[in-house]
């Protein structure tokens, strides 16, 4: 019934919004003289209204919206409480461990979605010729899966388990914004319901790149698609407000920054680089649309326009962004190998000043997506210089993690599976970055699929992988449940095995000649891409056994422990799943996180008074 | 420790050696010019460099892997070193070492790029032949300067290059970002609209589509729904029928 | 987008229940600059687009109106500060004029813009008859997206302050918690500095 008014309502009232929109629109049109249909002008404007619609019908205005006006608000606490049941995740909730999940929900049905996409993609590119798809479905699907992998890369482990475990690890209550954080998360269902859509009002044409002057002459879904982005933009730079302050302000007494865990630690300097450069993808954008329904000419060369402004300011975003997708993963892995090492974390600050110096490398790197686009000779040196630095730290990640397996006691259950194979994955996608931050072996592999094979390598294989480690690692915190161990394993081993065949075998094409986002090539690739397709297609139904365990564990699994890995790290010192507020006596951080089997070392955290009830001390089962 | 130490890096050394043994297959597609030869030498250099440092990575897991695993519930608990010692410091010396090694390998490579004749990107010296190049969508025009001939892509099958003489490519688009790629010549440089870029390559190998597929020219950025079919053949032919075709195809203009 | 953002920190006052008003106050301080960081970034990079399109060059624009709206919005800042002081010492009359002005200085500012819109000698549209050439129209297209930006955030701003105004009319806000008025003065000198930034950007540049 709640779960029905929320929805219901901000549907009700965004749809309302987005026609008075689109009539304002007319009317301003009509008034200054122009013709008063112009579809992407006057659904821009609808856009606009109904997004603001939906917020306020969804509960903004109730516990928010009605403040700004002195009037009295509905207690933003009240759709917390457990009573509500399932329905508490389809209302407006401050909860951040509600919002967490609410996130991962939602990214993983948009994955699955998207990873459907690439099946079509690889099933139209299993033999050469035109055999499935028309070119402009090619283009729409591979836009699509293009920029709906890339939502899921930025905002399902830093939506979701950022948001579920962040303010746990810490010893927070809640994030220092709540309702802001809901305002993030309720940004997304919109942008989700608008690319979704696209094929249907015009397809996408551009890829998730969207270069100009294609994207401003093309006559497709673009500005819906624009507005979509932007949208998604807005929610990721507020979540990055919210992680930044909250790690900032949010620490229990005694968590001090050299004792932040690794998660922590890598969510910080995420969020700060999806403060800082998230504006260059809206910017971009904007500039598109301004020129798509205000007749701007930032990108018309004969109005004198530069359509290398776009990919200096696109990149200038996209390329953090990267990092923004890895080093979530880095953190989890990290984490997760501290922990089921059984030993202390190799070079913790070597660690963190990785995380560090890759925050401040990641702004003056962006140039080399541009290697073959004619920008200027002079820029081509130190932008390969700049590019290839950010080894050392990535070096450093490499350094922990191999340090901390080493004479370690690994207990290997899925999460630390998964852990593994990103520090393995990545080795590669590393180890192939370097060809392409070097500008004579870029100017070749640009643009084919040895870049394709590289970015699924970073990304799939970093970031994604490290998601599942953290899934299956925060399932039983999360739910309460204990996943099937067999059945996670076998996952794990299917993912692994399917996405290292598609993607390893995929940089062969690349170099022999097959260029990006076509739906044809000749004939001499076809071995090639016989064989990736069909590893792709074991790589996506390694995801059935997943969706199948995730579902099944979640409603029938055994009931788990508050502490069922043994961990030291805070979250885990509350039940399972922890009360809304978190921790029933204030928690009190006294240890390193990972001192796992060091004489003498303080417990992480204690609790003061010890709570009646609550589990066993902070040392957990590895001491 | 070193009971340890010892069969991993053997380990290392024997992946390495795998690794490196690809190099006894000739997998790279075919090389039509000097500009290609000088690329398959720094993926190559590159290549036998990357391959020790992924399979240092790997050798350290697998090693790990099967070597430190406990079945014991996490109760037990490893080593306590926290890696606060010389160990990071080195590794981080030894990093840097090898970054500044494979940018030095770039940063003279790229040199040679630029300094030489070929002007890649905007260079602005003249070769002997002088193709002015247009992109659209969905086709390429291809004009021999000074020579009164077109090429359409749409229309004419394969775009002649006389061997051993330096081509340069002047590229313009009248609408969107295009990128011209040469696969057989490892050479890709975009189109742009208000710009004019440069790309010069010298056809040093006879060969044509038929012969291998490569010799293409194929639109490398996404232009929109036909993209995928935006290309044209190359053939290189020998100096004299090259200037016989020219002639033919001038006679056929004038008339 | 701004409004809900900004205004989102001034009420947040439910957020985690264990925190002091005071801590409240410097949480919510912090994350409004950062709002501020982050739109700069908006903001500095239209300006560095501008600059790259055009380097210096600059099309003829009308330097007295220019000026003349610059002064307005700076001296919008001063009455500003004035309400701000104001509440501080708890003078809840002066912080109605003071904000009463600055919403008046506001709204000259957009309709000085507005009509430097309407004289502007640089269109979007390439035309011999009007001799527009494309460094005209490229002008007007850095013109018009910068000042509509910075336009739309004064109105946006102008609408929280006169929420503002209403709201301590009502009787709300009090000399101890007025962060509502503080964090839409905050927002206010914010749009200023910009202004700073772009006025010379546009109208000067070119000596």
């Amino acid at each position: 019934m709640y779960a029905a008014t929320t929805i219901g309502g901000g549907l009700g009232t965004g749809l309302l919004s987005f026609y008075l929109g689109i009539g304002v629109a007319a009317l301003l049109r009509t008034m200054f003289g122009y013709d008063a249909w112009d579809r992407d002008f006057n659904a821009t404007i609808g856009y606009i209204f109904g997004l603001v619609g939906w917020l306020m019908g969804v509960g903004m205005w109730g516990t928010w919206g009605r403040e700004w006006f002195g009037l009295k608000i509905k207690d933003p606490h009240a759709n917390s409480r457990k009573e509500l049941g399932w329905q508490r995740y389809f209302m407006f909730n401050v909860d951040h461990k509600v919002i967490g999940i609410q996130y991962l929900a939602t990214f993983l049905v948009v994955f699955m979605t998207a990873g459907l996409m690439a099946m079509i993609i690889r099933l139209e590119l299993m033999g050469s010729g035109q055999d499935f798809i028309s070119n402009k479905t090619y283009n729409t699907v591979l836009g699509m899966h293009g920029i709906m992998m890339v939502a899921v890369a930025v905002a399902a482990v830093v939506g979701g388990l950022g948001n579920y475990a962040v303010p746990l690890m810490i010893g927070a209550d809640d994030m220092a914004f709540p309702r802001m954080n809901a305002l993030s998360y309720w940004l997304v269902p919109p942008v989700a319901v608008t690319l979704l859509l696209s094929p249907f009002l015009g397809g996408l044409e551009t890829g998730w790149t969207a270069y100009p002057p294609l994207s401003v002459l093309t006559d497709s879904a673009q500005t819906f698609w624009n507005v979509a982005i932007i949208t998604f933009g807005l929610s990721s730079i507020l979540g990055g407000l919210n992680f930044v302050v909250t790690v900032m302000f949010m620490r229990a007494p005694g968590m001090t920054w050299g004792r932040l865990p690794m998660f922590v630690w890598s969510m910080f300097v995420t969020a700060w680089l999806a403060l800082l450069y998230t504006q260059g993808f809206a910017v971009a954008l904007i500039m598109v649309t301004l020129d798509r329904i205000a007749g701007m000419g930032f990108f018309d060369a004969e109005r004198g326009g530069d359509p290398l402004l776009y990919q200096h300011v696109f990149w200038f975003y996209s390329h953090p962004a990267v990092y923004i997708m890895i080093l979530p993963g880095f953190g989890i892995a990290l984490e997760v190998i501290g922990h089921f090492s059984r030993k202390p974390l190799f070079a913790y600050r070597y660690a963190v000043g990785a995380f560090l110096g890759i925050l401040g490398l990641s702004g003056v790197v962006w140039a080399h997506h541009m290697f073959t686009a004619g920008i200027p000779n002079y820029l081509h040196g130190p932008f390969l210089v700049a590019t290839e630095l950010i080894s050392i730290p990535t070096g450093l990640i490499f350094l922990s993690a191999l340090g901390t397996i080493w004479m370690g006691k690994l207990w290997l259950r899925t999460p630390m599976l998964f852990a593994l194979a990103v520090i393995f994955n990545f080795a590669c996608g590393g180890v192939t970055g370097i060809f392409l931050a070097d500008v004579p072996t870029d100017i070749h592999l640009q643009d084919t699929y040895f870049v394709v094979a590289h970015f699924h390598y970073t990304i799939v294989g970093g970031e994604i992988f490290g998601l599942f480690a953290g899934i299956y690692y925060w399932f039983p915190k999360m739910t309460g449940k204990m996943y099937n161990e067999k059945l996670a394993k076998l996952h794990f081993w299917w993912m692994f095995i399917g996405f290292n065949l598609t993607f390893f075998i995929m940089h062969w094409p690349g170099i022999e000649g097959m260029n990006r986002r076509i739906a044809d090539y000749p004939e001499s690739l076809q071995t090639a891409n016989l064989i990736v397709s069909l590893s792709a297609f074991l790589l996506g139904s390694s995801f059935i056994v997943f969706i199948y365990n995730f579902i099944n564990s979640w409603v029938r699994g055994p009931a788990a422990e508050a502490n069922p890995w043994g961990a030291r790290t805070l979250e885990w010192q509350t039940s399972s799943p922890p009360p809304v507020e978190n921790f029933l006596t204030p928690p009190v951080i006294a240890g390193h996180p990972y001192d796992y089997g060091v004489p003498g070392a303080a417990p992480h955290v204690t609790f003061f008074p010890p709570a009646v009830g609550s589990p066993a001390g902070g040392g957990g089962g590895g001491q | 420790m070193s009971k340890h130490l010892i069969p991993a890096a053997l380990l290392w050394v024997v992946l390495t050696a795998i690794g490196e043994a690809t190099f006894l297959l000739d997998w790279l597609p075919v090389v039509g010019s000097p500009e290609a030869e000088e690329w398959d030498l720094i993926f190559n250099v590159l290549l036998a460099m990357g391959i020790p440092v992924f399979t240092f990575v790997v050798a350290a897991l697998v090693y790990a892997f099967t070597n430190f695993k406990t079945s014991n519930d996490g109760v037990e608990t490893g080593a306590t070193f926290k890696g606060t010692g010389m160990f990071p410091k080195v590794w981080l010396v030894a990093t840097s070492a090898l970054v500044a090694v494979a940018m030095v390998i770039g940063l003279v490579s790229l040199s040679n790029l630029q300094a030489d004749k070929s002007g890649y990107g905007w260079g602005e010296d003249q070769a002997p032949l002088v193709i002015e190049t247009t992109a659209q969508r969905f086709s390429w025009t291809f004009s021999y300067k000074d020579k009164n001939v077109e090429l359409l892509s749409a229309k004419d099958s394969e775009l002649l290059l006389p061997i051993d003489t330096e081509v340069k490519f002047e590229l313009n688009s009248i609408d969107v970002i295009h990128s011209l790629w040469i696969p057989a010549f490892r050479m890709k440089i975009d189109a742009i609209p208000g710009r004019t870029t440069f790309l010069t390559v010298e056809p040093h190998k006879l060969g044509s589509f038929e012969t291998d597929e490569n010799f293409r020219v194929q639109c490398a950025e996404l232009c929109g729904l036909n993209h995928t079919i935006m290309s044209m053949h190359i053939r290189v032919v020998e100096q004299a029928e090259f200037d016989a075709w020219l002639a033919s195809k001038q006679a056929k203009v004038s008339r | 987008m701004a409004v809900i953002a900004a205004h989102g920190h001034g009420v947040e006052s439910h957020g985690a229940s264990h925190m002091s008003p005071e801590k409240r106050l410097r949480v919510n301080r912090v994350g409004l600059w950062l709002f501020f960081f982050s739109e700069s970034i908006i903001f500095g990079l239209l300006f560095t687009s501008r600059f790259f399109l055009l380097g210096t060059h600059q099309e003829h624009v009308d330097q007295f109106l220019g000026l003349v709206i610059t002064i307005v919005l700076l001296a919008s800042s001063v009455t500003a500060y004035t309400a701000e002081t104001a509440m501080e010492k708890g003078n809840r009359k002066l912080a109605q004029w003071a904000l009463l002005g600055t919403i008046l200085l506001g709204v000259v500012f957009a309709v000085g813009v507005g009509f430097e819109w309407s004289v502007a000698e640089f269109g979007l549209k390439l035309s011999e008859e009007h001799h527009q050439e494309p460094q005209n129209v490229v002008f007007g297209t850095v013109f018009f997206t910068m000042t509509g930006l910075h336009a739309a955030h004064v109105v946006s701003g102008v609408g929280m302050l006169v929420l503002a105004f209403i709201m301590l009319s009502r009787g709300h806000f009090s000399k101890e918690s007025h962060w509502g008025i503080s964090s839409t003065i905050m927002y206010w000198h914010f749009v200023d500095v910009v202004w700073v930034f772009y006025y010379p950007a546009l109208y000067l540049v070119a000596g």
